[in-house]
């Protein structure tokens, strides 16, 4: 009986293969739009890839089509697999000889850090351009799908969203109904900038049962004045910077001690690689930023 | 003047030819020689055929034009000031173009009105030095110069307001902006059809633009309309100024450097020094854009560096050697 239905399959997926030569263009072709609206289509799964920021680098390995990136921009140095690919400038102004020499099926743009004339000027030269900007967790997430599917990695994509998803989830129900927790995350020292509510580390921030003291402002990178961040008095502090070390000016924070977070030692650090880049790594951000202000709580005297 | 414009065509005219030909061989990608001139030949591969007539050959020419523009721009306001120190950046005219620029960009407007804000500003920067300087009495060169620096200096306190105030994510594109580029110039024939125009137009005002440079009271005793000339220069300066830096970007220094060492090699004469300023001035930008895209390919630089970094010690060099 399981033999015979084996042999069953094992036929069907003979005639698959017979009847799927005829049908190659239209089951090939995928298809998907972008962040701009716009429809990207390609004839075949692209195998030829190019990168113009480093989060789009790490997005493109997450779903399993690193191995078809053929170019990368300067500083995408995660997974370090990606360290290995060719360069083709930085992000903000893109080496154009070197993209079109690398002859891409698809190039994967960066709509707030690329320049819009450079990726016009990719379409005139007959690229296929794919425009992303994610802005939220849900977007990493469709980001992530829709990238994998024009890879032609659909189930490992699957599988990396579906991770990615549940691991948000879950710290979404352990975290987002404690008590408040009244927080300054600081992006930069000089000059002293911070995000507000509109920005993806909020959605961290608001997940965890954090309050961001500047979630008000109207810029989404406000420029702070110390003395405002005195007066809000938060009750933690978090430092971005640059790079995988936690910066000095975070721990400088401590010469005003009659600050709430001074006091109580709440002066926090998360890899800005973590938290500051839409790409799946944010969950682990997220998740570190979730304890901390549970260290936060487990350190209120009333 | 026939003794030294044959030479000056002589030199420049191969020498632009020759500093095309730079730019279009090199870039980030090597292209052979003999890969090149199949290109030229129209058999060249489809990468070479879209890397050097669809990216370096409209960027090359890009550059020139707006060089030309400079170098024309520089010469004619020498002119009119009689002051060796004159040049569209250090009276104002890209600082208002720059403001006009970024301030498209903060409105989130396309290329093509970031360009026309940038036209505008020149003009308006133009208007408003001009006027100013004008004031009650005559314009003498002194306070128009002086006017032009202030000014100037004030588009540049606008420019840093602008920057502070600007979304981060803008500000990799602002500031490439303010050191000029030539990467986003898309269209560079305009450019050369204003160049063209006003080289026909200044060759036959040689002669007044001569006895203009020795001082408006010889020049009126002459028989020229000293008034009338100088508000064609310094409308016909601040056009082509305006759509040079529309094209590349506030680019400092070719119009200041390019008349000075052309003066140097064929003397003061206008009618030799405004076309070779022309093409000094777009010699200049399309060797310096070719240095921006290959010194440390694949990260390219804006061009204003590199012309800033030549301009700087060639000027000071010639104004030590001129004590």
């Amino acid at each position: 009986m399981l033999y015979r239905s084996r042999l069953v399959l094992a036929l069907l997926a003979t005639c698959a293969l017979l009847v799927s030569p005829a049908s190659h263009a239209d089951t090939d072709a995928v298809s998907v739009t972008d962040d701009t609206d716009r429809q990207v289509r390609l004839e075949a799964p692209a195998t030829r890839i190019v990168s113009l920021a480093p989060h789009i680098t790490e997005v493109l390995f997450a779903v399993g089509a690193g191995d078809k990136l053929v170019g990368v921009t300067q500083h995408s140095d995660f997974p370090p697999e990606a360290e290995r690919i060719p360069r083709i400038g930085g992000y903000s102004r893109i080496d154009l000889e070197r993209v079109v020499q690398l002859d891409p099926d698809l190039v994967v743009a960066w709509r707030s850090g690329n320049s819009a004339s450079q990726i016009e000027r990719m379409r005139e030269l007959g690229l296929n351009v794919y425009v992303s900007e994610p802005r939220s967790f849900e977007g990493v997430a469709s980001s992530m799908r829709r990238m994998a599917r024009l890879a032609g990695t659909e189930d490992q994509g699957q599988v990396a969203v579906q991770a990615f998803l549940d691991e948000i989830e879950t710290l979404r129900l352990d975290y987002e109904d404690r008590a408040p927790v009244r927080l300054f995350y600081q992006v930069w020292e000089q000059p002293l900038m911070t995000v507000n509510d509109e920005h993806l580390i909020s959605e961290a921030i608001r997940l965890c049962g954090g309050v961001n003291v500047f979630g008000h402002l109207d810029r989404l990178v406000p420029r702070m004045d110390r003395e405002a961040v005195i007066e809000a008095d938060p009750e933690v502090i978090i430092g971005g910077g640059m790079g995988e070390d936690r910066p000095d000016w975070v721990l400088a924070w401590e010469q005003w001690e009659d600050m709430t977070a001074v006091q109580r030692d709440n002066l926090y650090f998360i890899p800005p690689s973590l938290l500051q880049r839409h790409t799946p790594r944010i969950a682990e951000g997220t998740r570190l930023m979730c304890e901390e202000l549970e260290r936060a709580r487990s350190r209120r005297t009333d | 003047m026939t003794r030294s414009f044959l030479l000056a065509t002589a030199v420049l005219l191969p020498a632009s030819l020759l500093a095309i030909l730079i730019a279009l061989a090199f870039g980030s990608v090597a292209i052979a020689p003999a890969d090149l001139l199949a290109v030229v030949a129209g058999d060249g591969s489809r990468l070479h055929d879209t890397l050097v007539l669809e990216l370096r050959l409209p960027r090359a020419l890009a550059a020139f034009a707006a060089g030309g523009l400079l170098g024309l721009a520089g010469a004619l306001m020498q002119v009119l000031l009689r002051n060796p120190l004159a040049d569209p950046y250090v009276l104002g005219l890209s600082g208002g173009a720059s403001v006009g620029a970024l301030l498209a960009m903060l409105a989130g407007l396309s290329m093509f009105s970031v360009s026309l804000a940038a036209f505008a500003g020149a003009l308006l920067s133009t208007v408003i030095v001009f006027g100013l300087a004008h004031g009650t009495g005559s314009w003498t060169p002194t306070r128009l110069l002086l006017t032009g620096v202030v000014v100037a200096a004030g588009w540049g306190a606008m420019i840093s307001f602008l920057l502070a105030v600007s979304p981060t994510a803008e500000l990799p594109g602002m500031l490439y902006w303010l050191m000029g580029d030539v990467s986003h110039a898309r269209n560079p024939y305009p450019a050369w059809i204003v160049l063209v125009l006003v080289v026909l137009l200044a060759l036959p005002l040689g002669r007044t633009l001569n006895v203009l440079a020795r001082g408006p009271m010889q020049a009126a005793a002459l028989g020229v309309a000293v008034r009338p000339v100088e508000w064609s220069i310094y409308i016909a300066a601040a056009l082509i100024t305006a759509t040079a830096v529309m094209q590349v970007g506030a680019v400092g220094f070719v119009g200041l450097i390019v008349p000075h060492m052309l003066r140097l090699i064929f003397g003061n004469d206008q009618r030799v020094i405004l076309p070779a300023s022309a093409l000094g001035g777009g010699i200049l930008l399309t060797l310096a854009d070719t240095l921006a895209r290959t010194m440390i390919a694949p990260e390219q630089l804006p061009v204003g560096v590199i012309t800033a970094m030549l301009g700087v010690p060639v000027f000071l060099f010639l104004l030590y050697r001129s004590r």
